[in-house]
């Protein structure tokens, strides 16, 4: 298979899904009896000035650094076959107490800000560790006890945002943590606009992207080049497998849920440490569930997720400008839900053909046989459900 | 693939006057990537034992459901006493008086044998199962055919071979008048196979038309009246049992000369690599599934397990493999207690693992197969650098393993599951020889391999063997065991209850002593 085909199939499936999301939603916006087009041209309208149009790619970058991370997350998981649902209490836990930490203590810059990503990636790992040893102990599924943890986590937030960590006067409208001191902030890396010639925008552009790129990268190499990774991934595929050949698949359990907890952590802190500086009642939520669907549609590869990140991060910049234009913003809503949804289709029916045309190529892999189905990778999230192979008899 | 068929077509239909119960023309099917049967030419006449032979993955089962209707050929006619006829599904075939017995059965353990039979064909009166109806046609066919059985046993209770009975009876209840069997003796002992025999025997005088599917040569001599040949997907001629041997057949079967697993001279020595001491492991029913196996093998010396599968075979190889905990005893390696090893300590303590069901333990089929050489070898050079994996090394080494042993793959990047059964074994094997074992755990080596695989692994193990290095082999061919084994150990119900010598053994007493006929403990359970 050369390279172009390569890509070509494994951006064949998303394509068709963003495709399909389109088409739904231009319908959707028919019925209400509005204008497809004009929702359209909203889309692609980044504004007038050239100051205008970067304060919008700002706004899509800063709002896609934590959908990437939070893909990410979700994305080690996937590709051990766990599901890890419970990226959404991990990052809340993981704000709340490392915007209380950092609030709490003074340091000079550089050791401030590592230790409110210390402090971030440490609650996340340890809160999603209890998902991993309630699996490996007691053989509790993971989707059951990391949704379960999430009710939990958004309690206990509420709980240390109101009572030990509260920050704002009594009887304000919006509960907050104190604000974290000038060295705790993460700087905003607007020169970049300098650099590459490009008018400064109003706002300021989230300096933990680059953290977010160094970790995309580590989880690459992870995955791909480390015999963790290999580890990891062949647990994914197949764990019958991957026990036979050695691996402790409680110890590879544990492991990755740390790993996965761990980079959770850090979701919210583009936000707490780039803008809002305080952990509040109006906190950006659902990051941790809009990370399934942003992994789902990246394929759980660190690249694709990146891509898909931008994607939703572009989608959503929509939203205010939409209901200047009369359409309500939930079209955002209805697009990302439907890529989603037909991502898990598409990335099935990519993978069929790609196993089919691998087959094609070698003209040895055997005809179907009920004798010998292909075993189940009970892998990677929904796009692993194998169908049995003539079912006959 | 294109061998010009080695004998003639079968024998031309001298007897014009009756037609045939099922004649088959220029049958063909493909699957994407694979013609899987090509212009397959097969004449079956009413009442006879017709023999359809040929190697694993030569195209019978294709074949087989064709006729059945799992499956629409994409060329050819089907002719169902001389009248074309289209089978779209099992259910047209069934209606057209063709009964299929799976070589896997297809019972549910807590049903008796009458609701068995009658499942998903149930006489009702008032909606309601009639018991009575049924029962008294069942009676009707156990007696018209010998088919010695009671219709009030729960399945759960029967013999391998009993419940085979009762898929034949299944078949027959829905009023099959040509029966196929999809290699029947696989599963049974010599003993079984000649009730078998004298079943089909029934059927035949009976009228009824059998079509046997097998590569087993003289079990096909023994019992079909004519034969037919199938060689890489297509007919290449047909056999009279009675004028041909077994020796032919088997060339006509794989094109050459045939492989052979007999050892040369013997090459154990005193050094033992592997004991086991009274190693029990538990199972969810009570009766330890491994009961007090004490066995040792020697540098040089295959050790063969032999047993009906489901005796503790797979337990205790997962035992020694360290894929499940002990009840009890001691394993050592060379020497070491590795009774508390996890498996990755064992595999870099020079075990080699081929496992039983490759597919399941054995390869990771969504990866390319450079991957698949790393599993199992993943804190070992050449796969690996300190925390990294070494692609170009894993991937020089899976091209060395691809020369030496001939696995047939366009490249290190194809992904395993498009490599046939016998090359996706290759790789295996040749996986596992090439960090050196000291011991090699070989589950089944050959099963569902072509034969030219086959004898390249035999080969292998012999050479493996002659190097010094302990081989356990656990097997249900039964020549393979008596073939390549030093030493033999029979395991019935969890327990090693007989060491023979594979020199003076012939597969009908190893048979005798797997079912426990010859076994004094055996007779009592």
């Amino acid at each position: 298979m050369t390279a172009v085909r390569r890509v070509g199939s494994a951006l064949l499936a998303p394509a068709i899904a963003v495709v399909f999301a389109v088409v739904i939603t231009a319908l959707v916006i028919l019925l209400i009896g509005e204008n497809p087009s004009t929702a359209l041209r909203v889309l692609f309208d980044f504004g007038d000035t050239p100051a205008q149009q970067t304060q919008s790619i700002v706004v899509i970058l800063n709002r896609a650094v934590p959908l990437f991370l939070a893909g990410l997350a979700v994305s080690v998981a996937f590709r051990m076959g766990l599901f890890n649902i419970g990226v959404e209490g991990q990052y809340r836990m993981a704000t709340v107490l490392a915007a209380g930490a950092g609030a709490a203590v003074a340091l000079p810059a550089p050791l401030h800000v590592l230790l409110i990503i210390v402090v971030a990636m440490a609650v996340g790992a340890l809160w999603a560790s209890i998902v991993a040893i309630l699996k490996v102990t007691r053989g509790v599924s993971e989707v059951i006890s990391s949704i379960m943890l999430n009710f939990i986590a958004l309690g206990i937030a509420s709980w240390l945002l109101t009572g030990p960590l509260r920050g704002s006067e009594e009887g304000a409208a919006i509960i907050t943590t104190e604000d974290l001191p000038e060295s705790g902030r993460f700087p905003a890396i607007n020169g970049l606009f300098d650099v590459v010639g490009l008018a400064q925008p109003r706002g300021e552009l989230y300096g933990f992207l680059l953290v977010a790129i160094v970790v995309g990268i580590a989880i690459a190499v992870l995955l791909k080049r480390t015999r963790f990774g290999f580890d990891l991934r062949a647990t994914g595929l197949s764990p019958s497998a991957a026990t036979a050949s050695g691996i402790d698949a409680r110890g590879m359990v544990l492991k990755t849920m740390l790993i996965s907890g761990a980079v959770a952590g850090l979701i919210g802190l583009p936000d707490l440490m780039g803008r809002t500086h305080h952990f509040g009642t109006e906190f950006t939520a659902g990051l941790g569930f809009l990370g399934i669907a942003v992994a789902l549609l990246g394929r759980n590869s660190p690249v694709g997720i990146a891509f898909a990140a931008l994607l939703f991060a572009f989608l959503d910049r929509a939203a205010v400008p939409l209901q200047f234009a009369d359409i309500p913003a939930s079209v955002v809503t209805i697009i990302q839900g439907t890529i989603v949804l037909a991502v898990v289709v598409a990335n099935e029916i990519a993978r069929q053909l790609t196993r089919r045309r691998a087959e094609r190529d070698t003209g040895q892999g055997g005809p179907p046989a009920p004798e010998s189905p292909s075993p189940n990778p009970t892998g990677t999230a929904g796009s692993r459900i194998d169908e049995p192979q003539g079912a006959g008899a | 693939m294109a061998e010009a068929p080695a004998g003639a077509h079968p024998a031309a239909a001298a007897n014009g006057d009756a037609p045939y119960a099922v004649e088959l023309r220029g049958i063909t099917k493909r699957f994407p990537g694979v013609v899987a049967n090509r212009d397959i030419e097969l004449r079956v006449r009413r009442g006879e034992v017709h023999a359809i032979v040929g190697e694993n993955g030569a195209g019978k089962s294709t074949l087989m459901k064709t006729l059945y209707g799992m499956h629409r050929p994409d060329e050819g006619t089907i002719l169902l006493d001389g009248r074309e006829t289209t089978l779209r599904s099992p259910a047209d075939a069934i209606a057209a008086g063709i009964g299929m017995v799976h070589q896997h059965f297809m019972l549910a353990d807590y049903f008796t044998v009458l609701e068995s039979i009658v499942l998903g064909s149930e006489p009702t009166s008032g909606g309601r199962l009639d018991r009575a109806e049924a029962r008294r046609r069942i009676r009707e066919i156990f007696s018209r055919y010998a088919l010695n059985l009671d219709p009030d046993v729960l399945v759960e209770d029967l013999g391998v071979g009993d419940r085979q009975r009762v898929e034949i009876a299944k078949v027959l209840y829905r009023g099959a008048t040509t029966l196929i069997l999809d290699e029947p003796t696989a599963v049974l002992v010599p003993q079984e196979v000649d009730e078998l025999f004298g079943n089909l025997a029934e059927l035949k005088r009976e009228g009824l038309t059998v079509i046997f599917i097998s590569h087993k040569l003289d079990e096909v001599r023994k019992v079909a009246d004519s034969i037919t040949v199938i060689r890489r997907g297509t007919t290449v001629g047909s056999a009279d049992p009675r004028t041909t041997t077994a020796r032919q057949l088997a060339e006509m079967m794989v094109g050459s000369e045939l492989p052979s697993p007999q050892t040369r001279t013997s090459t154990v020595r005193e050094t033992p690599v592997l004991e086991l001491r009274g190693v029990t492991v538990a199972s969810l029913t009570g009766r330890p599934a491994v009961d007090g196996a004490t066995l040792t093998v020697r540098e040089g010396e295959v050790v063969g397990i032999a047993g009906v599968e489901g005796n503790g075979q797979a337990e205790l190889v997962d035992a020694i493999m360290g894929l499940r905990p002990l009840a009890g005893g001691t394993i050592s390696l060379g020497g070491d207690d590795i009774s508390a090893w996890s498996t990755r300590s064992r595999r870099e303590a020079g075990v080699g693992f081929i496992p039983e069901d490759r597919h399941r333990q054995g390869m990771l089929l969504d990866a390319p197969l450079w991957e698949n050489r790393i599993l199992g070898h993943q804190t070992r050079p050449p796969a690996v650098k300190g925390v990294f994996i070494d692609r170009s090394g894993a991937r020089t080494d899976t091209e060395r393993i691809m020369r030496e042993y001939d696995v047939r793959a366009p490249g290190v990047d194809a992904l395993a599951v498009a490599l046939s059964g016998g090359n996706q074994q290759k790789l295996i094997v040749g996986r596992e020889m090439s960090s050196g074992p000291r011991l090699l755990i070989a589950a089944h080596p050959t099963r569902g391999v072509d034969v030219g695989a086959q004898a390249a692994i035999w080969e292998l193990l012999k050479d493996a063997r002659a190097e010094g290095m302990g081989i356990l082999l656990i097997s249900a061919d039964l020549d393979e065991l008596i073939g390549l084994s030093d030493t033999l150990q029979v395991m019935l119900r969890g327990r090693l209850v007989a060491e023979l010598d594979p020199a003076s053994l012939t597969p009908e007493e190893l048979g005798g002593h797997m079912t426990g006929a010859h076994d004094g403990s055996g007779s009592a359970a």
